[in-house]
């Protein structure tokens, strides 16, 4: 079961390998929002968390694969005075975590720094021969390497931490229902998300990557394949059926689908849900 | 990044989330480290830093840029930026920090020339001791030297006898002060009273090298201010004066075409022989009287006795612009106008972050930000595009630094401002 998290009412996915099965199985794309870690000081390439746009959010909980979680927020900050059992034992569980952690990591900092010197140790040889000639003096027998330096300290500061990306324990966090609307989830209902959703919900059963159109000025940009390696087809625009359209409009969304290559699709749903497409396409008469 | 307080280092929350994310700092919450997860759901409230002002602070931080939080008290009344206080109280500052520093040149402001005017008499006085006024140019030294350490005031030591010299240097050169050059003098000295300027300005006379002086005599300026290896006399300087400006003055096309002009529309009331008769104010106000009743006379009763009447006159000698201005029906409107007098009413609408250019990184500093690069409104993109109120109440807030809107859509940041256009106006001369 995937788990989205709500936050501030919008939808994110933590956990990374949920993060590629929403790609990769079920073809929705959202957006990477966190700072890449590997590579934090640019906005490129984005790693976790995966934010979702409602749509896509509650595609996902309708069909039965993911559940929206919610932190309570009943102070998460506040001082408990008495502490906590299960709490000291989960710090003293971190302590020798971090101290096996520790052990681990000198101990392969030694081997790895054995192997190296290994790899060099004719290069070394080579060097104080040449000083000592140098110095003149006599080239006594090398002496035989000391197996293990005492010299070699892995000080404290220098240990590799890590970061955890995801919430680390389980079991504080409580269910949303996203059939209802609520002060975290206030989409349900309301008449934009339901045309947007119906939408979105067709154009993707029909096989399309869809992502957020605000780059065109449209609702939806709807690719054929993953983003990454198409560019979008059409962008589509979600119009209330009955809703009159001014003229203006339709030339206004007609020449940008024209000017960026793309086919505008107005998009409207039926009383009974099907969702009707309109195509604009220039014809010029000649 | 961070503040101090209480001798500590803090973070704020969407700093300390940045570092997290960055994997620069590691927190901890009741000795256990939190992970990015819960860090943003803690953190991060409705209140004070809401996740899409997190999510520009992070775009804009990951780009290099120096964010900070934008208070409203670093903004500048309109009471004080009429008295253009902020720049007083910088200076004043910018002198504090100068006290014990050697007298580095600094750029003449007319704020400082008005700060220094009000200098506390006292200070300014133990310079007028010796009688005399140590150059200065303009005054705006003046504050700078008393306040300097003890080396200091042994070079304001010896300056007055320089200007002593001065004064013996100029007064043998044969040069006569015309009526012009004296108010100026006297203007001079009423300002004195107010400013208690070091310079005595009735007794600074420049030798006249202009071609009309008959002769130019240059006494020996006194030894004690030559370097010692330069040797000087008195020099007869009417040869030379003749060598000066001998060339003809080349004007370029734009000049010409000034000139030009001004001789087609301007005329100079001298040349006029009845106003040179005049002698007093008097008579110059009932001759252009009399001018224009004589004026009056020569419209046509047609067009000029009626209750409206032209609003231009024949003789005016305007350029078509002026009359264009004169005819236009709509002034253009400027985005800051009328904006003080629009209510604190904003609906929520709010500038958050002051952000400086990231290549200022090494010369920033947190006391003194100086002005911002932009400053940035957070939005979410589907609110509603703002009111021409909302958009000038945040330009006057953010005064001469441009405003820009940041659209969060669910994670992607777009960044929107808004322009003032003037349109070009072409008129043929």
């Amino acid at each position: 079961m995937i788990q989205i998290h709500i936050l501030e009412g919008k939808a994110f996915v933590w956990n990374s390998g949920d993060a590629q099965r929403i790609r990769e199985e079920h073809r929705i794309v959202g957006t990477l929002v966190g700072a890449l870690p590997r590579k934090p000081r640019q906005n490129m390439r984005l790693g976790l968390p995966l934010q979702l746009l409602p749509e896509e959010a509650r595609l996902l909980a309708e069909k039965g694969v993911a559940t929206f979680l919610k932190t309570p927020t009943s102070q998460p900050l506040a001082d408990d005075a008495g502490q906590d059992p299960s709490l000291l034992e989960a710090v003293a569980a971190y302590q020798k975590e971090q101290e096996e952690s520790y052990r681990e990591q000198v101990r392969l900092a030694g081997e790895q720094r054995q192997a190296l010197m290994g790899t060099l140790a004719e290069h070394i040889a080579q060097g104080r021969a040449k000083k000592r000639q140098q110095k003149g003096e006599e080239a006594e027998p090398p002496s035989k390497p000391a197996d293990s330096e005492p010299s070699f300290v892995f000080p404290r500061e220098a240990m590799m931490v890590q970061l955890p990306t995801e919430r680390t324990q389980r079991g504080q966090e409580e269910k949303v229902d996203w059939r209802l609307p609520s002060k975290e989830w206030p989409y349900s209902g309301q008449p934009e998300h339901e045309m947007r959703y119906h939408v979105f919900q067709n154009l993707w059963e029909r096989g399309y990557y869809i992502t957020s159109g605000s780059k065109f000025g449209g609702d939806f940009l709807v690719y054929p394949g993953d983003p990454m390696r198409f560019h979008a087809h059409y962008i589509a625009l979600c119009v209330p059926q009955d809703a009159p359209l001014s003229l203006c409009d339709i030339i206004s969304v007609g020449r940008l689908g024209t000017n960026v290559k793309k086919t505008v699709l107005l998009c409207s749903v039926d009383q009974d849900g099907t969702v009707a497409y309109t195509s604009l396409q220039w014809s010029g008469m000649q | 990044m961070g503040y101090t307080e209480h001798g500590k280092q803090c973070l704020l929350p969407e700093e300390a989330l940045y570092l997290l994310e960055c994997g620069s700092i590691q927190l901890f919450y009741k000795d256990l480290p939190l992970s990015v997860q819960e860090a943003y759901e803690t953190l991060l409230s409705q209140v004070s830093m809401s996740l899409l002002k997190y999510q520009v602070f992070s775009h804009l931080k990951r780009l290099g840029y120096i964010v900070l939080r934008f208070h409203s008290s670093a903004i500048t009344t309109p009471y004080e930026r009429q008295l253009n206080l902020g720049s007083h109280y910088q200076n004043a500052k910018q002198h504090h920090h100068k006290r014990k520093r050697s007298s580095s040149p600094r750029k003449p402001k007319i704020s400082e020339e008005t700060q220094e005017c009000k200098q506390p008499p006292q200070k300014a006085g133990r310079h007028h001791e010796g009688s005399s006024h140590p150059v200065s140019d303009g005054g705006s030294v003046s504050g700078e030297k008393v306040k300097e350490s003890d080396p200091e005031a042994a070079v304001v030591e010896t300056i007055p006898s320089s200007s002593d010299a001065v004064q013996r240097y100029r007064s043998p050169s044969v040069c006569i002060r015309d009526h012009r050059e004296r108010s100026t003098m006297a203007s001079w000295e009423s300002q004195g009273n107010t400013c208690q300027s070091r310079w005595d300005f009735t007794t600074i006379i420049f030798p006249n090298m202009g071609a009309d002086c008959p002769q130019t005599l240059l006494s020996q300026p006194d030894k004690r201010f030559l370097p010692k290896n330069v040797t000087a006399w008195v020099v007869d300087a009417t040869r030379w004066r003749k060598k000066l400006n001998r060339k003809c003055e080349k004007l370029s096309h734009k000049e010409r075409e000034q000139l030009e002009w001004e001789r087609r529309y301007k005329s100079s009331i001298n040349e006029d022989k009845e106003v040179r008769q005049c002698s007093t104010w008097q008579e110059y106000k009932a001759l252009l009287e009399k001018k224009r009743q004589q004026r009056k006379k020569k419209y046509p009763a047609n067009l000029w006795q009626q209750a409206v009447t032209p609003r231009v006159k024949p003789d005016q000698g305007l350029t078509t612009a002026d009359i264009l201005q004169q005819i236009n029906v709509l002034q253009p409107s400027h985005i800051l106008d009328g904006a003080s007098q629009i209510q604190d009413d904003s609906r929520g609408m709010k500038i958050d972050f002051d952000v400086y250019p990231a290549d200022t990184a090494s010369s920033f500093k947190k006391n003194k930000p100086g002005k911002p690069f932009v400053r940035i409104c957070v939005r979410s993109f589907d609110e509603q595009i703002p009111t021409l109120r909302a958009v000038k109440q945040l330009a006057y807030q953010s005064g001469d630094v441009p405003v820009v809107f940041a659209l969060v859509d669910s994670g992607d940041i777009a960044f929107y401002s808004f322009k003032e256009f003037k349109l070009p106006v072409d008129v043929y001369p």
